[in-house]
């Protein structure tokens, strides 16, 4: 009993902590990463939050986040160099978004991403996103209203902008990474940019005026064809995009009323359904859309007390969203010859064995496949109220 | 002689469960996925399936002696020098894989957990808790695995739970992509490793079951249960990371496990999942070492065998240092050499035994009986 005792102390004292510890106040918290290629050379950035000016007391007087940088070789090796700066060692274990120059994007991102997947401190739930004709520097060297942290900002915008308005997609490094894989789906990422006035973002005082001199604003989404950015989508092309990938929660389409002016449709519920099929050896890909909205606002002269009014509105928004989806599958089949919707993808589900003759030539496929779209839209309510202000009495 | 301890049916079962989710459950989705891509499942109800046909194979074979360990069957059918060789082979086998065990807990650790440890601290301690359940005995272990497969099961299910809303059904679609071959060949690695491998049980089957006929029958479900659990990891990983991700991961279901977030409140539990796969570990390790400490002390007739708990330890240890010089050539290994070895003493052994028995059969009767 009593050596038991002893062995325990003993043991007590040899195993307390850690083998390497790493206290709070050693390490930099990054909540976002900026890759950036220029001669050869990679420019990691990382905002790094300072602990000071994000405690609830004290603080507040300089920037919450700060930006520190190196050059290497390799993104690892630019990563480690940043201890020359940086009193603490990077920590990126709650990394939140990582931002890609657009000059990264164009030459490749497979080989700066092969890090991030391999080292075990990244955790997989982060955002990618592209610095639209910028550096990823720039924008993360960027000062934001209501979220301290430009970081936080950025992650918290494109969650709620992908849930309620869909023309952005939060992809995150797991999903990127499979469609880089993927034989039967090219990589898409939403686009990033600052606004405004170009100079003295990384200032605070850039926020002490209501309307912020500069901001930044996530924009439509980017085209990869392998691992290289060949183009941008419009706004239109992508939210038919997200439609056409079932990543569409909520958003708003405005749409024509059957005479003049506009109405809007408050989309509840959007699901979409790819399939994918083989008829004599030509591939084919059929959409069925189903959407079940209210009317958001109405800004033309019609009844819509009267059910046919509903019905013409239905029908409308079916055909304009047809409309939207087939315009935009031929522009990226005309354009970037890259398969973005995952129809290949579709293809492999559906019709395996025909795939794998398929898949060497699926570019030229793609270009040329034949796509049916199918909308059935349903609409429910019509918000607190019926007819529109402007509706004349009825007597 | 050695001290007679006898554990009871359920304490079997749930050893015999938690020696076949051991290693299985870390490594075997990457595995399964890597052949048989979205089909990965599909080979995981295959290999079950052919892994209970071994299991009862291996049952009928040890109910021929039912107060013998496996190491005494080899002497009594092939004779004293045949016999103790055969069983210092699969002494050999099970210390090795002891061995092999701990180089992958460590791995674990080190790889996700304690980047900066040396991988040495890690094996010394956890061949630490090994040394002492063995010296402990067979009923502390069972009893010790009675607690803890409650332990595991809860956070099983919490894991299955949570990764549910993570579920896309399209990853595992087209179904039946597979070719027989490859099939065939990707069950086999989990055939070898939560069956064949549980010839090591025969150590302690049935010889120290206090009723061996309905132990029997726990043994072929525990493999079962066992099975299942491995099925639903795989299809989880499957379902939630696609095939691509679960063959590019060392640990895929740690992957899944990352993947948790239940309305970005509960998250980052992996490391709390990890005390999953160490149960599981160290239950098929202590096992392992069990039967090599157990056997090794039988075939030199020691009349205690924990005096060699000490010396194995040890070489545990250092051999788990040595024994790969990187994680690439732990793969290989494991798909190539280690499954012959396996198939060797877990397959070609019982086979040969069986053989033996029909040809001796009246001749061991007589001594039996004469004993």
């Amino acid at each position: 009993m009593k050596r038991g005792i002893f062995i325990l102390l003993i043991l007590s004292i040899i195993l307390t902590g850690c083998w390497n510890r790493r206290e709070l106040n050693e390490l930099a918290i990054t909540l976002a990463l900026g890759i950036d290629k220029s001669e050869d050379e990679y420019l990691i950035s990382a905002q790094v939050v300072v602990p000071g000016e994000v405690s609830l007391t004290g603080g507040k007087v300089g920037s919450p986040v700060t930006l520190v940088q190196a050059r290497g070789g390799t993104v690892y090796e630019a990563i480690r160099k940043m201890t020359k700066s940086s009193p603490r060692k990077i920590y990126p274990g709650h990394l939140r978004m990582l931002v890609l120059g657009e000059s990264v994007a164009e030459e490749g991102i497979g080989d700066p991403l092969d890090l991030i997947s391999r080292d075990w401190e990244f955790r997989s739930d982060f955002y990618v996103v592209v610095a639209k004709e910028d550096t990823a520097e720039h924008i993360l060297n960027i000062q934001t209203p209501l979220e301290n942290i430009p970081a936080n900002k950025m992650f918290n915008t494109l969650k709620v902008s992908e849930e309620n308005w869909s023309a952005t997609s939060g992809v995150t490094i797991d999903e990127l990474i499979v469609d880089l894989r993927s034989e039967g789906k090219e990589a898409v990422l939403t686009g990033i940019l600052a606004t405004g006035k170009q100079e003295g973002g990384s200032s605070k005082q850039s926020l002490e005026t209501i309307l912020s001199n500069i901001n930044i604003q996530y924009d439509d989404l980017a085209v990869f064809k392998d691992d290289k950015l060949v183009g941008w989508l419009t706004e239109n092309e992508s939210r038919a995009y997200n439609g056409i990938i079932n990543e569409v929660k909520s958003t708003v389409a405005a749409i024509s009323c059957p005479n003049e002016g506009k109405a809007n449709i408050e989309v509840l519920d959007f699901k979409s359904k790819l399939k994918g099929n083989v008829k004599n050896g030509n591939p084919e890909v059929d959409i069925n859309v189903k959407i079940v909205g209210n009317i958001g606002a109405i800004e033309c002269p019609i009844d819509i007390s009267k059910p046919e009014s509903i019905e013409a509105l239905e029908k409308i928004y079916e055909k304009e969203v047809e409309e939207t989806i087939n315009n935009s599958i031929t522009s990226v089949q005309e354009k970037y010859e890259a398969d973005i919707f995952g129809f290949g993808d579709a293809i492999y589900r559906s019709n395996p064995k025909e795939w794998e003759s398929l898949k060497n030539q699926w570019n030229q496929h793609f270009t040329e496949l034949p796509v049916t779209i199918k909308v059935d839209v349903k609409l429910r309510k019509t918000g607190t109220v019926n007819n529109s202000i402007t509706e004349p009495r009825k007597e | 002689m050695l001290p007679n301890v006898k554990i009871n049916s359920y304490q079997f079962l749930v050893l015999v469960i938690l020696f076949t989710i051991g290693t299985s459950i870390l490594i075997v989705p990457s595995a399964l996925a890597s052949d048989s891509k979205q089909d990965a499942w599909i080979a995981a109800i295959f290999g079950t399936g052919i892994g209970l046909l071994i299991v009862w194979f291996f049952t009928k074979i040890s109910l021929f002696f039912p107060n013998l360990t496996f190491v005494q069957m080899n002497e009594t059918l092939f004779g004293k020098w045949l016999g103790k060789s055969f069983s210092f082979l699969f002494v050999c086998m099970t210390l090795l894989y002891t061995a092999i065990l701990l180089y992958n807990s460590g791995t674990f650790l080190t790889t996700h957990q304690m980047s900066n440890t040396p991988i040495a601290a890690t094996n010394i301690l956890m061949a630490g808790i090994l040394v002492m359940g063995v010296r402990l005995g067979l009923e502390t272990i069972a009893r010790s695995a009675e607690i803890f497969i409650g332990v595991f099961f809860l956070l099983f299910i919490i894991l299955v739970i949570f990764i549910v809303p993570q579920i896309q059904f399209e990853n595992l679609q087209p179904v039946w992509e597979v070719n027989i071959k490859s099939l065939a060949r990707s069950s086999l690695l989990l055939i070898v490793v939560s069956s064949v491998n549980a010839v090591s049980l025969l150590m302690i089957f049935p010889a120290f079951i206090n009723k061996p006929k309905s132990a029997q029958k726990y043994f072929l479900i525990g493999n079962l249960i066992a099975g299942i659990v491995i099925i639903i990891i795989t299809l989880l990983c499957i379902l939630v990371l696609g095939a691509d991700l679960t063959a590019r991961q060392m640990f895929p279901s740690y992957g899944l496990a990352k993947k948790i977030n239940i309305g970005n409140y509960i998250n980052r539990v992996e490391a709390l999942m990890g005390t999953l796969w160490i149960i599981s570990l160290y239950f098929k390790m202590v096992l392992y070492f069990y039967a090599s400490v157990y056997g090794l002390a039988q075939i030199f007739n020691l009349r205690d065998y924990r005096a060699l708990t000490y010396p194995l330890g040890m070489i545990v240890v250092i051999l788990s240092l040595i024994v790969y010089p990187n994680v690439v050539d732990q793969q290989k290994f494991e798909t190539t050499i280690g499954l012959y070895f396996s198939l060797t003493i877990g397959f070609l052994l019982p086979l040969l035994m069986v053989i033996v028995y029909a040809i001796r059969k009246k001749q061991l009767k007589k001594v039996t009986k004469a004993s």
